[in-house]
């Protein structure tokens, strides 16, 4: 490959640079963020999305919060949010909320499985250049850490009234953000193709 | 002419989804040879699609400010919440921490969101040559800020959900959620596809 790189954010050509050993280079004209440190392990990748995958079951197979009121109880769990939404007909929302919060979390931590995965045993993935394009969209819509915040508003404001208790949901949840992010972090489009490329030869 | 070195002058075009540098092709429909990617020297009509999105946002700004997000119904009283008196009864329980980030995350950035976008398409059509890299920092923080604008649509859904209990409580979602949803979402295709690189484009 040339060893010459384009700033995505000003066009702005940049020679004979490397990926930083930590942190992240800056283009020299806009301050864009350029090039994120390569040399993360594969592995470390793989761990952190698998970990992610279990979360993610957690989060939906348990309640995120109770409510108590006059001796009954309500409960939601992750995907439980966005049948609500469902239920009062507002579907549209229903499926926005469903995306951010759901599908695209899965979908971007089985995508990134799919594409590791077999770069382990020296091999590739069939379809690997779709499943790398639906990564980078699906990623923009993947809100996790978003919605916690979005559950906290919404627990102020119901524990004026009722008595709420935190299921073991809301702990997978933050978990997830964390995995996510992490992952987010070693995972740059660059830092997959450096995994694919090494991996052909 | 001397001026910075570009991609564009030197015939090279960086592909957004991989971050492949690839020589520009002569044909239209060029993809990128590492992630078959479609390759463009700039996004194909960004300014315009960009202003389209601002402007239907602007216009849904309004209704989801001004309608319902929410119709609470308890035994004694039933009671329409819109975005910005959802921010005051979290005010008046005292979590002023929670309160002034939904003001902020739902009333403020979706406003300058819309701002800074019409600022940046204006500037990026005139191409204008002040302020270069703050109109780029600009565009950065509109572009990390967006998604935090989502939290009251989570809150509704959560709310929607658990409170309903039949003939005690209830939260009905209301049409003010719907045009704010469609707000968030708007102004995050808007600044999808907005080209910063137009920002340093210099005149033919």
């Amino acid at each position: 490959m040339s060893p010459v790189i384009l700033c995505p954010s000003c066009d702005l050509v940049h020679r004979g640079t490397k990926a930083p050993e930590q942190g992240r280079t800056q283009c020299a004209r806009c301050r864009a963020p350029l090039q994120r440190a390569g040399g993360a392990a594969l592995d470390t990748a793989i761990a952190l999305a698998a970990c992610a995958l279990v979360l993610l079951f957690l989060s939906n197979a348990y309640p995120l919060v109770e409510m108590h009121v006059n001796g009954s109880t309500r409960e939601t769990t992750l995907i439980g949010a966005a049948l609500g939404l469902h239920a009062q007909n507002f579907d549209t929302l229903a499926a926005l909320v469903l995306l951010t919060t759901v599908i695209a979390p899965l979908l971007q931590i089985t995508a990134l499985l799919y594409l590791l995965l077999p770069l382990r045993r020296h091999r590739h993935a069939r379809g690997e250049q779709t499943v790398f394009r639906l990564l980078t969209r699906v990623r923009q819509w993947s809100f996790t850490e978003v919605f916690l915040l979005g559950v906290l508003a919404a627990l102020v404001r119901l524990s004026t009234y009722t008595y709420i208790v935190t299921g073991i949901s809301l702990w997978s949840c933050v978990l997830l953000m964390l995995c996510l992010s992490a992952l987010a972090g070693i995972t740059s489009p660059e830092q997959i193709w450096r995994w694919i490329e090494r991996s052909r030869t | 002419m001397s001026g910075p070195v570009t991609g564009r002058s030197l015939g090279l075009l960086v592909c957004l989804e991989c971050r492949a540098t690839v020589r520009a092709a002569a044909e239209p429909h060029s993809r990128c040879p590492r992630c078959r990617a479609a390759l463009h020297a700039r996004k194909p009509y960004s300014l315009l699609i960009t202003t389209l999105l601002i402007i239907a946002a602007a216009i849904l700004y309004i209704p989801a400010n001004l309608l319902p997000v929410m119709d609470s119904r308890t035994l004694i009283d039933d009671e329409y919440d819109t975005i910005m008196s959802g921010v005051l009864v979290l005010l008046h329980s005292g979590a002023w921490p929670i309160a002034l980030l939904v003001f902020f995350a739902s009333i403020v950035v979706p406003l300058l969101k819309i701002l800074a976008l019409a600022v940046l398409v204006y500037s990026a059509w005139v191409r204008s040559p002040v302020r270069r890299a703050q109109r780029s920092e600009l565009f950065r923080m509109v572009e990390f800020i967006g998604r935090w604008s989502m939290l009251d649509i989570y809150a509704i859904s959560l709310l929607a959900t658990l409170v309903q209990v039949q003939s005690f409580a209830l939260v009905i979602v209301g049409w003010g959620a719907w045009a704010f949803g469609a707000v968030v979402v708007l102004t995050l295709l808007a600044a999808r596809t907005f080209d910063e690189r137009l920002l340093w484009d210099d005149p033919e």
